[in-house]
């Protein structure tokens, strides 16, 4: 559970798209660590820029209609400046990522031993037999059952679940120190989904390795992270533990997420009716088109300060970790990687209400 | 097909014998060619030989249907696959680029070539390379054919025009088939997994984005290789190039049945068998498809 030495650092993340409709400022000022071992959640809706921020930090946006500025230090080493060279060699061996859709992110015409043998040779010299035995150990290790036979068969030949143990495989062939999971059960029915995230907790503890999961299920987060993000119109609106957010959200916004989920526990009506699940009203703001103040104003339903409309609340510390100690975070709201008080932050003006801590 | 043959207004035998003829020599002829039978019976005489690889005798010049077909098969199969060959080289370096870059320059460059390829009339641009090539440059014989085993420079000669009209039309569709399936292999997930995976990016184009572009573009060879062997009657024309376009066209000006169901016959054939061939490429390139 506790963070050793950071091996992510996104500092002030920006990604501008080049849309039909005008500019899209997609991810707007995102900052966060990720430490060897630690699970970072990213949560939000669809249009949150949780996916973007990602594809941006290896640089798998199309640079056509992509501007990406800040800072992505991956084990000391800026990962938005990197020559494309040495950002190829990073993307698999650095830094490994799982896809949210098994079904599609391999590729139909080429066998799953080739696609993990030819992810293996990218990275190091090695022989073509030295790496199929290191993908059968690798398929192994994933929990494929039949591993030498599976390399010689074709994706569509496997189950979804079976597809997404093999998009694990390759992301971690090359033993990389951070592995960002984008909606990687998603797509999976829920056995499957509780299957591959009981594996990626194994492989992390056995490997140290440093982990991004980015869903939108509260279920998951609560199960697997260690820490928090909630992303809504391509900024942090709130970050802290899992404990902090899930249990004392701060934000309008996560709390309304949480109350868009369905609680199992609550009394069923005389007649057996379940009780209506409250959903958060509207869409999410265009990325075109960013509200002025806080990004969440026009479906908040608080609203209860005067600057919410015009003014972005920053992004600032609601209440010191239950851990007690010095808080691990510094001025500017970087988390030093000390494990014990972490930061609960959220970006809203409004904070009455919010159990657990006042702000100042 | 049989029947639409011979709803066609016109007598062949009174086409066959020319303007001055006696009644008797008419209808000789007709009871010659089994024209004066009824229609229903004529035709299953007609099919059975057909069967048997006898597909009856030419009205017109007496030799039979089969040898005019052979007679006339090595020019068109020697124009059909040398445009298909000019097709795919403008093809799949013009969309690979115009894909790589959708929306550039250069994307739209290849775009108005093709829109152009497309548009103009293939006879225009065979006269005017004739105008060109074989008038004021006078470079290049303006027509005719040459078999390769006489003289293969002559052949080539004779080759590079009609071949380069009828390529650089089939190319034109065939360029807007690899823009879009380039474009549609180089946008899917997996191509962002072995982008992730840290592949060269040649290895990406070659592995990941080209050789599932290839899937629908066997496809559109495949009915352009199909459309080409069924004769290119207007570019056979200008060329004079005596393929089996034009061996359709004159069966069809002089009511010549046998001809030109011969002709509709193998045109089929043609057909099938490249639909046959491309779905045993299919299988070959696509595992999904195999078992």
């Amino acid at each position: 559970m506790t963070a050793g030495e950071p091996v992510l650092e996104v500092e002030d993340l920006r990604v501008r798209l080049r849309t039909p409709r005008g500019p899209a400022d997609v991810v707007n000022g995102l900052s966060y660590t990720v430490g060897a071992g630690e699970t970072v959640a990213v949560v939000g809706e669809s249009g949150s820029g949780k996916s973007v921020s990602v594809l941006a930090l290896l640089g798998l946006l199309p640079a056509r209609v992509a501007t990406v500025t800040g800072r992505a230090l991956l084990q000391g080493e800026d990962l938005l400046t990197m020559a494309p060279d040495r950002l190829r060699q990073v993307r698999g061996a650095g830094a490994g990522m799982v896809f949210q859709d098994p079904m599609t992110s391999l590729n139909p015409v080429l066998t799953i031993g080739r696609q993990l043998v030819e992810g293996i040779r990218a990275h190091g010299d090695v022989s073509k037999a030295d790496a199929r035995s290191r993908a059968a150990e690798l398929l192994r290790e994933v929990g494929l059952p039949d591993p030498e036979g599976a390399l010689d068969r074709y994706p569509h030949e496997l189950s979804g679940g079976m597809r997404q143990r093999v998009v694990i495989a390759i992301a971690l062939s090359n033993s990389p120190s951070l592995l960002i999971a984008d909606e990687a059960t998603t797509a999976l029915d829920v056995t499957v989904q509780a299957q591959i995230i009981d594996l990626i907790e194994g492989l992390q503890d056995e490997h140290g390795t440093g982990v991004i999961w980015i869903t939108h299920d509260l279920g998951v987060v609560a199960g697997i992270a260690d820490r928090v993000l909630v992303m809504y119109g391509g900024r942090c609106v709130e970050d802290g533990t899992v404990d902090d957010v899930l249990e004392r959200p701060a934000h309008p916004y996560t709390r309304g997420l949480l109350g868009s989920l369905p609680d199992l526990a609550a009394p069923v009506g005389p007649d057996g009716e379940v009780p209506e699940l409250t959903a958060i009203p509207g869409l999410p703001p265009p990325p075109t088109d960013l509200p002025q103040g806080c990004v969440f104003w026009p479906r908040c339903p608080v609203r209860a300060d005067p600057r919410c409309e015009t003014e972005q609340p920053p992004l600032a510390v609601v209440s010191r970790a239950p851990a007690g100690g010095p808080a691990g975070a510094t001025a500017s709201g970087a988390y030093t990687g000390d494990g014990a008080g972490l930061p609960h932050r959220a970006a809203t003006w409004c904070t009455e209400g919010v159990d657990g801590g006042s702000r100042g | 097909m049989f029947a639409l043959v011979h709803l066609v207004p016109g007598d062949p035998v009174r086409l066959a014998l020319g303007t001055r003829f006696s009644q008797e020599s008419y209808d000789a002829l007709r009871e010659r060619s089994g024209l004066d039978q009824p229609l229903v019976e004529q035709f299953f005489t007609w099919f059975g030989r057909a069967l048997t690889g006898d597909l009856g005798v030419s009205f017109r010049s007496g030799e039979t249907v089969t040898s005019q077909i052979a007679e006339r098969l090595p020019a068109t199969l020697t124009l059909a696959f040398a445009s298909i060959l000019v097709a795919l080289v403008i093809a799949i370096p013009l969309g690979t680029v115009s894909a790589l870059r959708p929306r550039s320059i250069v994307d739209r460059v290849a775009t108005v070539i093709s829109q152009f390829g497309i548009s103009v009339p293939d006879f225009w641009m065979g006269i005017v390379l004739i105008l060109v090539f074989a008038g004021t440059l006078g470079w290049l014989p303006s027509g005719g054919y040459v078999p390769i085993s006489e003289d293969p420079g002559a052949w080539l000669q004779r080759l590079l025009m009609p071949a380069l009209v009828t390529g650089v039309v089939s190319g034109s569709v065939i360029t807007r088939f690899v823009r879009s399936s380039m474009l549609e292999a180089l946008g899917s997930d997996h191509v962002r997994t072995a982008q992730a995976k840290g592949l060269p990016t040649r290895q990406v184009f070659t592995w990941h984005v080209l050789r599932n572009a290839l899937l629908p573009l066997v496809t559109v060879t495949g009915v352009q290789l199909a459309y080409l062997l069924s004769g290119v009657v207007v570019v056979e024309i200008v060329f004079s190039w005596p393929g089996l376009g034009q061996l359709a066209l004159q069966a069809v000006q002089a009511r010549d049945y046998p001809v030109l169901q011969g002709a509709i016959l193998l045109f089929a054939v043609v057909f099938l068998v490249i639909n046959l061939v491309v779905d045993l490429l299919y299988t070959a390139i696509d595992p999904r498809i195999r078992r």
